[in-house]
């Protein structure tokens, strides 16, 4: 027999409840890479069927540099994230480090919606530039959306720990936000990588 | 009699009447196509049929097979007084053998799907007569070539009101060749169809040629060829639903003899002429007002 | 404590240490007990409840469809004047509205009758008791899962109320049909809404499977190993990966979709997109999905041969390793819906191969319940009738897969009613006969009383014969030509003759939706008038038949220890003819360790 196996009492027990609440995490996010596979396979099809990419010349190319320093940004938010929760193990607050990252998070969003109006205005749009423009403005807005999910949940943590929330002890909360954070930086350098640079 | 023992004869009864119907059906075949797959009318669709009847053949016997057992099981080892069940957890030599036993049939039958399959799409003999079918919703358009034997080039782009078979301007093969809305073939000769689609996808099916291709917008679907073994009349179906007008899309076939289709084809070419007279050679189908929807602009 | 809590005999539950445990639910009143309730068997039986209702509109839809096959053009009685102008102008089912007829009955029976029965249902309502935990890992997210559920179906339905009605180019959507609004008299509401329901279910299943294998790992009662669950745990357990990793896919797909319609971008259409894309993407999710509907059935009825055959199951883990195999092949196999839709050929052949091979495991299953009736000591009660049926039934819709595997009779029966008849023996002779089989066997637990076994077996004959007339005729239907999704078959010449087997077929579907009333008579009627069922009716062996009949909050007053695998009937040496999971086995027993 797995000793590994809990009962429903011990799931009652906050390192229990945690370790459960992360194993489902896990699976949750599973099911979001497939779905991002889902959308990457879409786009890869498309390109690879497309004679040219982009299909036509006078579309304007994505702006690697500045999306470059955008990925660094939110790369870096990953750090900032990680630095809170160490912060919060060790029994401080975190509060710096929270609010650092929900500021990345959303210079990230800011610069990315930047972007988005200078393509418009180039030309680029859902509905200009067939598939070109059609899976960079689908896929982009999808990770955005997670983004923007993303820094409501860590905002929603850094209010909470204004009022000490969470303890060295008990801060479930947090490392579940955490994982998810951390997978949408994932996705975004896999986006990076298939939308930008090759 | 008690409900205990009047159950387990009704499902063995159930279960007969099913048989006899499984078996009415095969018996049917023999007497009558109603029951089965129209008259077949192919070359390859008689090699679907013999795959089709293998499979019957096959799976009839399974099923009875695993049926016969089943019921003799149900029936022999209904609960009777005294009687106890056996206690047993399985049988490794059982698993293996009925692993490996469907796995040799099957990969047998792949094999032999698959050498079919090949077969059937094998590259069109030079002497096809060659036709381009262009589906739209809801009906079809054919393409015939005209006297040089070559249908001219189509460009998937190039589909409008004014051009409704899609032809490049600058290949002079299109400009003799004719349209037609019957497909008209000669019995006993390869045909090759080149499937097209202005809108959405539909599909190219005859039963009895045993004949089924999705037509894809912006695409050319160029590997169809089937070589007819009688004259008859027959309907072509789109059979992929393809809108609120998808039931009724449909067009005659008649697979004629080699002259009467001769003097069909002098006939449309004739009417060709005749139309160019009026403009010009290659603008006849290129300027033809289509009787179907116009692509819309996104699609284009 | 929650009401139902009542029924708990006093005295059975030496609560040692373990009144915390009820102690946290005060009196929690109508909204709490029945609306939000986070118990999960509240939510089962909410699941349970919300598909009945979808079945009978699925049912009632399919009449529509069988009414206009036998008469087309004649009026609809009774409720012609109902119906929306959309789907019938003065009575008369228009051709367009038949469209949608077909595709919101195949929406409504796939995502919101079967899936939430069998996975939402008995997978909430068994697997903690089964597991011997007192919840499921995550409550609320549990109770959230169902209600997205009912939004979803509030969305797919009341797309026949807006502007150019309900979807309409299949439940396969394929596009550019779907994704162009110019293709569908310019109307597009329709299909968006059903990308957004499809997109809200998706999230319902997302929640509901994270729950389900975080639960089943996490939360196993002391000694339930792996290899001690019973199959229908395995089969949930395996679903739920299915569920996990295919669903997205299928929402990422009516994403693009949702956004070709309504932000004209391109990824589906003729030049700039790619129509075959959709169809990639949809069978990627969709071939999977048709082992998320038979799964779940597999699993309940192995768990329903050997209670009443008195023996354990054959093979046992033959039995999971086969579920395991149809899980991962399941996902390669998605190109045999494809073979004749312009996909390149020679990969035709590949997934022709794959899809042969994954007909193995099914057949490994099939003998395995043949070896489990072989030499038992049978009953033939009503779960165990459908339980029965269902096994020849799932024989006949997998030998009709065989036919259509084979690529060059593909070439010939694709989109004809050979698929439909093919669809109907797998999902309804399949899924909903071990659905039915479930209902029945579960019913004295979820309920504490039986259901009468009269009616029973008048709605399992009705059914099993009226499904058998529907369905097997369209076999030949097909094999005579007919297509699949057409609104009037008698503007074929070559289709006319074989108008008679329509109308009869539409005969038998009515009595088939007729025995339907049986069976929910039975079932409200059995609420108030059943005989009281006792904990363990059937004497059975699994963890849910050591609690209460129905059980009560937390279900476990102590949680149990488990001893035996889930299928230990007639063991040698002991005077019981079972011998439950928490008991153990008692002196001179000899049990077959395996
Ligand atoms: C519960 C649902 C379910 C299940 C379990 C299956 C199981 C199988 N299906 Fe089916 N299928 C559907 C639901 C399902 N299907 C649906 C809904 C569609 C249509 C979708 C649409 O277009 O709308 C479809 C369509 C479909 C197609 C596409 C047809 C077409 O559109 O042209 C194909 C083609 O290969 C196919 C094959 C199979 C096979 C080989 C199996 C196998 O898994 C079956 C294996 C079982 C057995 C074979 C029986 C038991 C075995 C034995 C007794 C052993 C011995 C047997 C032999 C030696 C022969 N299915
Ligand atoms: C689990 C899935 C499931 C179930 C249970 C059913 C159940 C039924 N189906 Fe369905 N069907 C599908 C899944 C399912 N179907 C799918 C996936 C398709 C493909 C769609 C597509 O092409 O896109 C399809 C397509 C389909 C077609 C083909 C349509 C076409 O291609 O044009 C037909 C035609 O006969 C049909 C008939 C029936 C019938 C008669 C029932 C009966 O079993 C229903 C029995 C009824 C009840 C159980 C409800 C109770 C009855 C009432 C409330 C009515 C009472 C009134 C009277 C008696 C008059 N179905
Ligand atoms: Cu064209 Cu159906
Ligand atoms: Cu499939």
């Amino acid at each position: 027999m797995s000793t590994a196996a809990l009962t429903s009492h011990d799931a009652t027990s906050a390192h229990a409840s945690q370790r459960t609440a992360v194993f489902g995490m896990t699976i949750f996010l599973a099911s979001e890479a497939m779905l991002f596979a889902g959308l990457i396979a879409g786009y890869l099809v498309l390109r690879l069927s497309s004679p040219a990419w982009p299909p036509s010349p006078d579309l304007p190319h994505l702006p690697i540099f500045l999306t470059g320093i955008n990925t660094v940004f939110l790369i870096s938010s990953s750090l900032t994230y990680h630095a809170a929760e160490v912060a919060v193990k060790k029994g401080r607050g975190g509060l710096i480090w929270l609010l650092i990252t929900v500021l990345l998070g959303s210079l990230f969003l800011g610069i990315q919606a930047y972007e988005w109006t200078h393509l418009y205005h180039e030309g680029l749009w859902f509905n200009k530039g067939g598939a070109y423009g059609s899976t960079f403005f689908v896929l982009t807005g999808f990770h955005g959306l997670h983004v923007f999910l993303g820094v409501m949940m860590i905002l929603f943590a850094f209010l909470r720990q204004l009022g000490g929330a969470y303890t060295a002890e008990s801060h479930t909360y947090l490392v579940l936000a955490g994982m998810y954070w951390h997978f949408v930086d994932v996705v975004w350098l896999f986006l990076y990588t298939v939308l930008y640079l090759i | 009699m008690t409900m205990k023992n009047l159950f387990p004869k009704m499902l063995g009864w159930a279960a007969v009447i099913l048989l006899i119907a499984v078996f009415d059906v095969s018996a049917e075949v023999r007497t009558s196509n109603l029951y089965w797959a129209p008259e077949v009318a192919t070359v390859g669709g008689k090699r679907v049929d013999a795959l089709l009847n293998f499979i019957f053949y096959l799976t009839a016997a399974v099923f009875v097979l695993t049926q016969v057992v089943y019921i003799y099981y149900l029936v022999k080892y209904r609960k009777r007084p005294g009687s106890k069940a056996h206690y047993s957890h399985g049988n490794n030599k059982l698993e293996i053998i009925w692993t490996a036993i469907p796995t040799a049939i099957f990969l047998g039958l792949v094999i032999y799907s698959n050498r079919l399959w090949s077969e059937l799409h094998s590259t069109p003999p030079d002497d096809a007569v060659k036709v381009d079918i262009v589906s739209y919703q809801f009906g079809w358009d054919m393409r015939y070539p005209g006297a040089d034997g070559r249908l001219g080039k189509v460009d998937v782009h190039s589909y409008s009101v004014d051009n409704k078979f899609g032809l490049v301007a600058d290949d002079p093969a299109g400009d003799d060749d004719f349209a037609s809305t019957e497909l008209v073939i000669p019995v006993g000769k390869p045909v090759h169809i080149y499937l097209h689609s202005r809108d959405v996808i539909h599909s190219f099916y005859v039963p009895a040629f045993r004949l089924y291709q999705a037509a894809v917008p912006g695409r050319t679907i160029a590997w169809v060829w089937f070589q007819t073994t009688r004259t008859g009349n027959f309907e072509l179906a789109c059979s992929q639903i393809c809108g609120s007008g998808h039931y009724n899309m449909k067009a005659p076939i008649r697979v004629v003899t080699q002259e009467e289709f001769d003097k069909w084809q002098a006939g449309k070419i004739e009417a060709h002429a005749e139309a160019a007279k009026a403009t010009s050679a290659a603008r006849v189908l290129r300027n033809a007002t289509a009787s179907g929807r116009q692509p819309t602009e996104q699609n284009l | 404590m929650s009401s139902s809590a009542t029924v708990f005999v006093p005295g059975d539950a030496p609560a040692h240490g373990h009144e915390g445990h009820h102690g946290h639910h005060p009196h929690q009143g109508f909204f709490f007990t029945y609306i939000w309730s986070t118990d999960h068997k509240m939510i089962g039986l909410q699941y349970l409840w919300t598909s009945f209702v979808f079945l009978l509109l699925g049912g009632l839809l399919a009449m529509g469809i069988r009414f206009q096959l036998a008469y087309p053009g004649a009026t609809v009685p009774l409720i012609g004047a109902l119906l929306p102008s959309t789907v019938a102008a003065d009575g008369v089912i228009l051709p367009g509205g038949y469209n949608m007829l077909f595709t919101m009955h195949a929406t409504v029976m796939v995502f919101l009758v079967v899936m939430p029965l069998l996975i939402g249902g008995f997978g909430n309502y068994l697997i903690p008791l089964k597991i011997g935990a007192g919840d499921m890992a995550f409550p609320t997210l549990n109770a959230m899962s169902y209600w997205l559920y009912v939004l979803s179906g509030i969305i797919i339905l009341a797309s026949f109320f807006v502007d150019g009605g309900a979807a309409s180019s299949g439940w396969t959507a394929y596009a550019p049909l779907s994704s162009t609004a110019a293709y569908n008299n310019n109307t597009q509401i329709g299909q968006s809404l059903w990308c957004v329901g499809l997109f809200v279910n998706g999230l319902s299943s997302i929640a509901g499977a994270t729950n389900y294998i975080t639960t089943i790992i996490n939360m196993r009662a002391p000694g339930m190993t792996m290899f001690r669950l019973p199959l229908s745990v395995w089969a949930l357990f395996i679903t739920a990966w299915l569920l996990i990793l295919a669903v997205p896919v299928l929402s990422a797909a009516a994403a693009m979709l949702f956004t070709d319609l309504n932000f004209h971008t391109t990824f589906f259409a003729a030049l700039g997109g790619q129509p075959l894309l959709w169809q990639h993407l949809f069978w990627f999710f969709g071939h999977p999905e048709v082992y998320i509907m038979i799964l779940p059935a597999m699993g309940l009825v192995s768990e329903i041969l050997p209670v009443f055959a008195r023996k354990p199951i054959f093979g046992y883990k033959a039995m999971v390793w086969a579920m395991v195999a149809i899980g991962f092949l399941g996902f390669i196999v998605w190109g045999h819906h494809m073979f004749v839709s312009g996909m390149n050929l020679t990969l035709g052949a590949a997934f022709s191969v794959s899809t042969m091979i994954i007909a193995v495991p099914s057949a490994i299953k099939t003998f395995n319940w043949m070896g489990t009736v072989w030499r038992g000591s049978i009953t033939f009660t009503t779960p165990m009738l459908f339980a029965l049926g269902f096994v020849s039934m799932f024989v006949i819709g997998g030998l009709s897969g065989i036919f259509m595997a084979a690529t060059p009779v593909d070439l010939f029966v694709h989109n004809s009613y050979f698929i439909v008849a093919h669809i109907h023996y797998v999902l309804f002779g399949g899924s909903l006969f071990g659905a039915f089989a479930a209902i029945y066997f579960w019913y004295p637990k979820m309920f504490g009383r039986m259901m009468n076994e009269t009616w029973g077996k008048i709605h399992f004959f009705a059914t099993f014969i009226f499904f058998n007339l529907t369905f097997f005729p369209m076999h030949n239907l097909g094999l005579g030509g007919m297509m699949r999704r057409i609104a009037d078959p008698t503007v074929y010449e070559h289709l006319r003759a074989l108008q008679p087997m329509n109308v009869f077929v539409s005969w038998a579907a009515f009595g088939m939706g007729l025995a339907t009333f049986i069976f929910l008579w039975n079932f409200i009627w059995s609420l108030r008038h059943g005989k009281p069922a006792g904990k363990n009716p059937w004497d059975s062996t699994t963890l849910e038949w050591t609690v209460p009949s129905p059980p009560g909050h937390g279900n476990f007053d102590r949680t149990p220890n488990v001893f035996n695998g889930p299928y230990e009937y007639s063991v040698p040496g002991m005077e019981k003819d079972f011998l439950p999971q928490d008991e153990k086995a008692p002196e001179g027993a000899r049990l077959e360790v395996h």
